[in-house]
């Protein structure tokens, strides 16, 4: 069985950063572990061994039995299209200046294309261990609701409300006679586009059974991965950390990022010797305000949320290389592969 | 506000104004770099000038609302603060109330139908979901009850999308009333003298090299006036030599934290264009304490 492990969060947290260290930590480990990232930083790109964006797994020049990819949406679209529908009709799909439109911009859309793509992995019995780094988009929460979107979407639901109630052959798929509720939409958006509209679900739906069984078993892996909410201890962050449990998905991990050492508030007995004494008096007791919001905000969410926290320290530089990668597991002792159950 | 023909979708290059002087201001920037904090941190220095403000949420994010000290902004607007009213975009609500306004009369034929339809319409074709997000700000905006209306933009990444509804509407449909209302939005968006996207990052690398992406991109759709970088931390004062001279214990790994990030930000703030800065506030526990502090720093600087 492969274990998946799904690395998600608020933007600007560093889950890129902390799924790249969990994949490295796992490989260590004798894993043969792929890392699915989607828009990591150049340098940590070049660390994971990633040069150029492509679905296709890169082996890591120094590490052995860890591999890379980054999610490319665009592509993984067309991929859809051709492992779901006919080929005729993924060509006309493919074409439609509303297929282009709907993948670059339904919301859904690229979280499911990153779905697929994880799961073609987790089937495919090369790896012992995926890490996903999720797509930013609403803090992550889109990635697990992209399955039943899908399916909506490719449902028919609006297809039926377009054409009435049942669903008629290609041509002649629009009748506005005797529907009012239809007139008026077509007063605001203008018939043709209801029109295309109605052509691009039509074809769409040739889909439905291939994407309804895929998104079940998507949201199955969902189920049986571990996942992580990486957070920083900053409101915003937070507030996106806590919607996981408010939407019923319980992480096996949160990891607090960015994590300041408990002591500096404690242990403040002040510098003396030196010109530079004042200066970084002064620096530590802004810290220690720091660490102290820290505390308190780590302190306020485990009040609300039993799940067990992970802190990982804040670093002065972002990790370059894999050395830096392990430093970052290392340094974090309640953030095990055992927690992960790798 | 009608548009006669499609010639007017582009305006030539006016002048700009002052940002406060401008009747909409959106803000968005990367995820995380505190673009609601400055939303709020615009309104609260509006209002200290004696102009009334609306303070938008386009997204259904809090953080707008709790830099206001409220636990939550509805679809009317409330007041959060003297001069400060806000609410919350509610994509259904907003449908709703476009189609109501499109139709003038909206006593024809049962919305319930139509708005359900159309909500269907709105997640599946790209551009109806954005316009009528960004159509409500701009129909704001174009209020004379407020002199300055700022929204809370959806982040980078999205908020091309939303400037791009406009033109990816005008583009989908050849006719009908939602086409107008799109040229005027267009038309509306690119008039430098009133409305304006302001720019939100922080001294980091991804915040920077997608700002700096983005730039070019959003400046064909609105003019950005502004670029203010958040958390920008002070230099130290304190050599190298010095950290490394000291005892091992919290004063040396603050020190060393503190230069390393400090560093990290010069080479970083380096590549952004010059900008207001607002500093890293040490210790600030409440989101609408942050919001005043950040009104207090950009005072001076607008």
């Amino acid at each position: 069985m492969t274990r998946a492990v799904l690395i998600t969060g608020g933007g600007g947290v560093g889950k890129t950063t902390i799924a790249a260290a969990i994949g490295v930590a796992a490989a260590e480990a004798g894993h043969r572990t792929l890392v699915l990232t989607v828009d990591p930083a150049r340098r940590l790109a070049t660390a994971l061994g990633l040069e150029k964006l492509g679905n296709h797994p890169e082996p890591n020049p120094r590490l052995q039995g860890l591999f890379a990819a980054m999610l490319d949406s665009a592509a993984s679209w067309d991929s859809i299209a051709y492992r779901h529908a006919p080929p005729e009709v993924a060509d006309r799909l493919v074409t439609n200046p509303l297929f282009e439109a709907v993948a670059s911009r339904f919301p859904s859309g690229q979280a499911y294309a990153a779905a697929e793509e994880m799961a073609v992995h987790l089937e495919s019995a090369e790896w012992d261990v995926v890490v996903v780094d999720t797509p930013p988009a609403s803090g992550g929460i889109d990635f697990f609701e992209a399955p039943s979107r899908m399916r909506e979407l490719v449902g028919g639901r609006l297809l039926r409300w377009l054409t009435g109630a049942r669903l008629p052959g290609r041509r002649g798929l629009f009748n506005l006679a005797g529907r009012p509720a239809l007139r008026l939409a077509d007063a605001l958006l203008g018939g043709p586009l209801l029109e295309q509209v109605a052509e691009f679900l039509f074809d769409l739906r040739t889909t439905y059974d291939g994407i309804a069984a895929k998104a079940g078993t998507i949201e199955r892996h969902f189920q049986a991965a571990a996942t992580v909410v990486v957070t920083t201890a900053d409101p915003g962050p937070m507030r996106e950390a806590l919607r996981f449990h408010q939407v019923g998905i319980e992480p096996a991990l949160v990891v607090f990022n960015r994590a300041l050492p408990d002591e500096w508030a404690r242990r403040a007995e002040p510098l003396v010797d030196g010109r530079s004494a004042v200066a970084l008096n002064e620096n530590l007791s802004r810290w220690a305000l720091e660490v102290q919001r820290q505390e308190d905000a780590r302190a306020d969410f485990s009040g609300r949320v039993g799940t067990a926290m992970a802190t990982v320290p804040w670093l002065a530089e972002a990790p370059i290389d894999l050395e830096g990668l392990h430093a970052i597991f290392a340094g974090a002792p309640a953030l095990t592969l055992d927690r992960l159950e790798i | 506000m009608t548009t006669t023909s499609s010639s007017a979708s582009r305006l030539a290059p006016a002048a700009t104004s002052p940002l406060l002087d401008r009747s909409l201001l959106f803000v968005s920037g990367k995820g995380g770099v505190g673009k609601s904090a400055v939303t709020a941190a615009l309104s609260i220095l509006a209002a200290r000038r004696g102009q009334s403000v609306l303070a938008i949420s386009m997204t259904e994010d809090l953080g707008l609302a709790t830099h206001f000290g409220v636990d939550h902004l509805g679809y009317a607007a409330q007041e959060v603060r003297p001069g400060i009213h806000g609410l919350t975009i509610d994509r259904s609500r907003a449908l709703d109330e476009y189609i109501r306004l499109q139709l003038h009369a909206p006593k024809i034929a049962p919305l319930g139908p139509v708005a359900r339809g159309l909500n269907a319409l709105a997640d599946t074709v790209p551009g109806i979901r954005d316009i009528i997000t960004i159509g409500k700000a701009l129909f704001e905006g174009g209020k004379k009850s407020w002199d300055i209306v700022i929204a809370d933009a959806p982040p980078l990444g999205q908020i091309t999308s939303y400037l791009r509804a406009p033109m990816t509407i005008a583009g989908l449909v050849p006719v009908g009333r939602i086409r107008e209302q799109a040229l005027s939005y267009e038309q509306q968006l690119g008039d430098r003298a009133n409305t304006g996207l302001v720019m939100v990052t922080t001294p980091e690398e991804l915040p920077v090299v997608e700002t700096n992406e983005a730039l070019e991109e959003i400046t064909a759709f609105v003019d950005i006036p502004a670029v203010i970088t958040n958390r920008v931390l002070d230099p130290l004062g304190v050599s190298e030599q010095t950290l490394s001279r000291l005892e091992p214990g919290p004063h040396r790994d603050a020190g060393l934290l503190h230069r390393g990030l400090y560093a990290d930000q010069r080479r970083w703030s380096a590549e952004l264009p010059e900008g207001p800065n607002v500093p890293f506030h040490f210790g600030v526990h409440t989101p609408g304490e942050v919001s005043v502090l950040i009104a207090d720093d950009l005072g001076p600087e607008l």
